[in-house]
């Protein structure tokens, strides 16, 4: 036995070291051309995706608008908010321009289907951005979407609005540029249940200090935790409470996102950020945060707080429309978007998104563009939201619909006040992202000290300026 | 076609479609991670650059390699001590103290080793959440405050917590194993040391040690071959690596960097590693383990 | 003499506990995904873990996973890609083995040797890479490249443990077989294969539950839920449970992937062990 172990150990490093050798020549000679398969056999494989529906509806030709024609496709990840939105504003798309082929790949893995299309040169023409898999900074990075910098400057939508003063929250600029349009728009917040609050005479908290008052009377109650978050996925509580307090300790002056979204170099260590940091180290040391949340998920750390373990959390929109069938009766949502904030302060909203963008490569740009103009109106924003129970990135007045969930009104009431601060949408890239998570997750453990955490921070900004 | 051509040709066919087949699916993708392991590339455009050895050089500037690595060795050496050590209590058991139900033991224990592991993980993250998990509740039996604990969410804990369910999942294999070997020991080698009085200790080590350390051995080598290369399946499935890099393995950081942060050529530099790693340590457990042979017998 | 078997028994009635209570620790767990999976949120949450499942008990739980979760899909899936890969994995290695086994010609030996290799290569090496050659063979997200790969993944095992056993086959058959002027192929076909079987199904066992069991390739390898294997479709439910809290189900679709092997392994319990050693005496 021993020599046979021997035997094929010796014979497996051989092995190793042939094929090391054979990947280093293989290394050289191919170093010229760079992609191993980009072949014409691309075409063949649109016969692969889930869901492809033709729509071509013969009806009246309308004069409005250039003519379009050829093929058109479009990519839709389907995932909590649902396709129903895509199918009603594709078949009327399709109706106002019947020379289109219109192709539609969607599904909740559309995008590591679409992989394969994207690295090929093959892509679809106009693509949503949301999901598992997907990132719109680095399909930038990538180099996959289209530049919309100068379409955005003057292009208008169906109803002749200009697109630019619709939008909610400006686009991200990479470099000065503009790819990725924000389509869907939410903010964070922090949650309670008012019925529960009215019920032990505890006071919703307007600020920082009612907020910490308020949770040293739940401590001491010993009815409930004041504090849970989704420890496993730390963008939670980033968005929730990290972020808006930077926001706030930079007297509300958005620029700083700039500066974070750039990576400029001692923005993680600016006053702002460290005031921040102590905010949440304040929570960790009068122990006010949950220990569970460090190991739990969305849904458990969301059970926990429906059943009354804990008393607040921090979370996006969605979570009423998520949880709805574990809402105990009598359970009444009360949202703010930050408690940051000293008294008498402005509220702060940190935004979420899901974008639309247009390939770089695409084979019908026209469409694409076309496609955007007709969804970023008011009246899509307004079925966005019924048909989704969120909000798009479109300004328009929600109150006349009954469909809209009473979250997203309270939450749309906050954003037309001017009292709120909306901060403009940023996305670390992947790297630098994740040592944020972790080390936010980190902080809020009681692992590490804020001081840590900017230098963690400033490391990884460092890092990632280096590979640019 | 004649008898020679013919038995060539069946040879032909009896070996090369296999050899082709294999080479495809398993020799030619593990060159390819080799190569791509040069470049510079996200796993997402079309184009890459070859940078040589800097994939490498990066990962020496790399503290989460490191820890990494610390990591796998970690649950190497635990696994080890664990698994070989309660599959050996195990297998002498159930054949030289002649318990009552030794079937039943046996066929019990074996059962983990045939579940996936995503199972096994999976039913663990409940036995460890914190709120609804079987722990917790079961340690506050005993206490005056309700034991709190988030094993898994703690960096204190996190890796301490995947032994246990690594442990209960390998030890059948180990004792199955060595219950066939103690069963060839020859009953008169027992009857003997008995005669001389010998106690069960002293049976232990002076005959069913020596004798079923051939066995022992390929336990201890299987443990950390399955470590070293597959431990990545319950680290991702119960922390994904986290909290804050405390339980990521090299598998673990491999699958983050190539499918979450879009550095395909610097996961693959990861798997390079992994090869390397797992090759010099089986090598030096064999060199290690013949000594002791040589000591013992 | 007295004074040591009372100590003997002693000692006996401590390995005793221990072996029981190590019984418990490998039985409870599924034991209590049993309760779990009759069970609604509610009982999750208010009352404790070892706690039985009230009444009515939850059975729609299982039909819930079954058709809402599509584990029926995975289920099926799993079954096809497990017998294929399996049937496949045979055909291929003890073709090989046999003729690595019992006749002489050039590279034989250095042919043994490269499957012995195999087997000590971590396999999420070639795991990327593989990604990229399924999808340049529009194999991607098909559940025949899947069969492919587990296919490959299985070969090297099977020639080293068949190897063996053809070479404890008695030679004097394939001569006398080769007088009754079988081919070469009848000869493998007819005699040699029967004559292997209890190797055979201790290979093919072994392959049945690598395989049943895989899950890093697969979730690779295969991104529509149409085409989910159980053990990647266990995962996504776990990853959905992040969407919709649903305990009761969760742990029904576990125990529906234990099941099966479950009801394998108290049949074949036998041949599983043996096979399982067969493959770690290398």
């Amino acid at each position: 036995m021993q020599k046979k172990w021997g035997k094929s150990i010796t014979l497996l490093l051989i092995t190793a070291l042939l094929l090391m050798l054979a990947a280093g020549c293989g290394a050289k000679k191919e170093e010229t051309k760079t992609e191993p398969t980009t072949t014409p056999e691309t075409k063949t494989e649109t016969k692969t995706e889930p869901t492809t529906t033709t729509t071509t509806e013969p009806t009246k030709t309308e004069a409005a608008g250039p003519e379009l024609e050829g093929d058109f496709e479009l990519q839709y990840f389907v995932g909590g908010y649902g396709d129903a939105f895509w199918k009603e504003a594709i078949a009327e798309f399709a109706k106002k321009y019947p020379k289109l082929k219109i192709k539609e790949s969607a599904g909740p893995k559309i995008n590591d289907q679409m992989k394969p299309r994207w690295i090929q040169g093959n892509p679809p023409d106009f693509v949503y951005i949301d999901g598992a898999g997907s990132n719109a900074t680095q399909m930038v990075k990538d180099d996959q979407l289209l530049d919309l910098t100068d379409w955005l400057e003057s292009a208008k939508n169906e109803d002749g609005k200009l697109i630019k003063d619709l939008l909610i929250m400006q686009p991200v600029k990479y470099d000065g540029k503009v790819a990725p349009i924000p389509f869907v728009f939410g903010t964070w917040g922090i949650f309670y249940d008012k019925a529960e609050f009215k019920k032990n005479g505890w006071n919703e908290p307007k600020n920082w200090d009612e907020f910490l008052a308020v949770s040293k009377q739940i401590q001491e109650s010993k009815k409930m935790y004041p504090f849970i978050h989704t420890g496993k996925y730390p963008y939670y509580i980033n968005g929730g409470l990290v972020d808006t307090a930077i926001l706030v300790n930079n007297n509300y002056d958005t620029s700083i996102f700039d500066k974070i979204q750039a990576l400029d170099p001692g923005v993680f260590k600016s006053d702002a950020v460290k005031k921040a940091l102590e905010q949440v180290k304040q929570m960790v040391d009068a122990k006010y945060i949950d220990p569970a949340s460090a190991a739990i998920n969305h849904t458990d750390s969301q059970s926990l707080f429906l059943q009354h373990k804990d008393a607040f959390i921090p979370n996006g929109l969605w979570v009423e429309n998520e949880m709805k069938k574990d809402v105990p009766p009598g359970f009444e949502f009360g949202f703010i978007p930050s408690v940051t904030q000293p008294a008498g302060g402005k509220l702060v909203a940190i935004p979420y998104t899901s974008t639309i963008g247009v390939a770089k490569k695409a084979k019908n740009p026209e469409a694409a563009k076309a496609f955007m103009q007709f969804i970023l109106t008011e009246k899509y924003a307004v079925r966005w939201a019924e048909l989704t129970g969120a909000l798009d990135n479109i300004k328009a007045d929600l109150s006349q619909s009954k469909d809209v969930s009473s979250l997203s009104k309270q939450a749309s009431s906050f954003y037309n006040s001017p009292d709120t601060i909306v901060a403009p949408y940023i996305e670390l890239n992947a790297d630098v992202d994740k040592v944020k998570q972790d080390s936010t997750q980190a902080l809020a453990n009681g692992k590490i000290t804020p001081e840590e955490w900017m230098n963690r921070m400033e490391a990884a900004a460092e890092k990632s300026r280096g590979k640019k | 076609m004649n008898w020679k051509t013919k038995r060539k040709l069946f040879i032909f066919v009896f070996t090369v479609p296999t050899l082709l087949f294999f080479c495809l699916f398993m020799i030619y993708p593990i060159i390819q991670g080799l190569y791509v392991s040069f470049f510079d590339w996200s796993g997402g455009s079309e184009t890459k650059d070859f940078i040589g050895f800097d994939n490498y050089k990066e990962m020496l500037n790399d503290p989460i390699i490191g820890h990494a690595i610390y990591n796998d060795y970690f649950l190497v050496f635990w696994k080890v001590i664990g698994i070989v050590g309660l599959g050996t209590f195990f297998a002498v058991a159930v054949t030289r103290l002649r318990l009552k139900g030794a079937g039943f033991f046996r066929q019990v224990f074996f059962i983990p080793n045939i579940l996936s592991v995503v199972v096994i993980g999976v039913l663990w993250n409940y036995i460890y959440n914190p709120s609804i998990g079987f722990l917790n509740s079961f340690l506050s039996l005993f206490t005056e405050n309700k034991v709190e604990i988030s094993y898994l969410g703690d960096e204190a804990y996190a890796m301490w917590s995947l032994l246990p369910p690594a442990i209960w999942a390998g030890v059948g294999f180990v004792m199955v194993l060595l219950v066939a070997s103690i069963l060839n020991i020859p009953a008169e080698l027992y009857e003997a040391a008995n005669l001389d009085g010998a106690s069960q200790w002293q049976q232990f080590t002076r005959i069913t040690m020596p004798l079923t350390w051939e066995q022992i051995k390929v336990s201890i080598l299987w443990v950390v071959m399955t470590t070293l290369n597959g431990s990545f399946v319950i680290v991702w499935i119960m922390t994904e690596g986290g909290p804050d890099n405390a339980t990521q393995v090299m598998g673990s950081y491999l699958y983050q960097m190539g499918f979450r942060q879009f550095h395909m050529g610097y996961a693959s530099a990861i798997g390079a590693l992994i090869l390397i790693l797992s090759l010099i340590t089986t090598l030096a457990l064999q060199r290690i383990m013949r000594r002791d042979t040589h000591e013992m017998s | 003499m007295h004074k040591k078997t009372l100590g003997s028994s002693i000692l006996s009635a401590i390995i005793y506990v221990i072996m029981i209570l190590w019984a418990l620790c490998v039985l409870y767990p599924l034991v209590w995904s049993v309760f779990g999976s009759l069970k609604d949120n509610q009982q999750f949450l208010l009352k404790m873990p070892w706690s039985l499942p009230e009444w009515p008990l939850l059975w729609e739980n299982f039909a819930n996973v079954w058709t809402n979760y599509n584990v029926g899909t995975y289920f099926m899936n799993s079954l096809f890609v497990t017998i294929v890969s399996t049937v496949l994995a045979l055909l291929l290695s003890s073709t090989t083995a046999y003729v690595i086994a019992r006749f002489r010609f050039k590279g034989s030996q250095a042919l043994y040797n490269l499957y012995l290799a195999s087997m000590m290569i971590p396999l999420i090496l070639g795991l990327i890479p593989l990604f990229f050659l399924l999808t340049d063979l529009h194999l991607s997200n098909t559940l025949f490249g899947l069969i492919l790969v587990y296919t490959a993944m299985n070969v090297s095992f099977g020639v080293f443990v068949l190897v063996g056993f053809f070479k404890t086959l008695p030679k004097e058959l394939d001569e006398s077989a080769s007088i009754d002027g079988s081919s070469d192929y009848g000869v493998f076909f007819r005699i040699m294969l029967p004559l292997a079987r209890p190797g055979l199904i201790s290979v093919g066992i072994m392959n049945v539950l690598n395989i049943w069991n895989e899950y890093v390739m697969g979730t690779v390898l295969v991104n529509d839920p149409s085409k989910y294997t159980l053990p990647i479709g266990i995962a996504v439910m776990q990853a959905e449970m992040q969407y919709r809290t649903e305990w009761g189900p969760l742990f029904a679709g576990l125990l529906l992937s234990i099941i099966p092997v479950l009801v394998v392994y108290f049949i074949f319990q036998r041949q599983i062990t043996s096979g399982m050693v067969a493959g770690a005496v290398k």
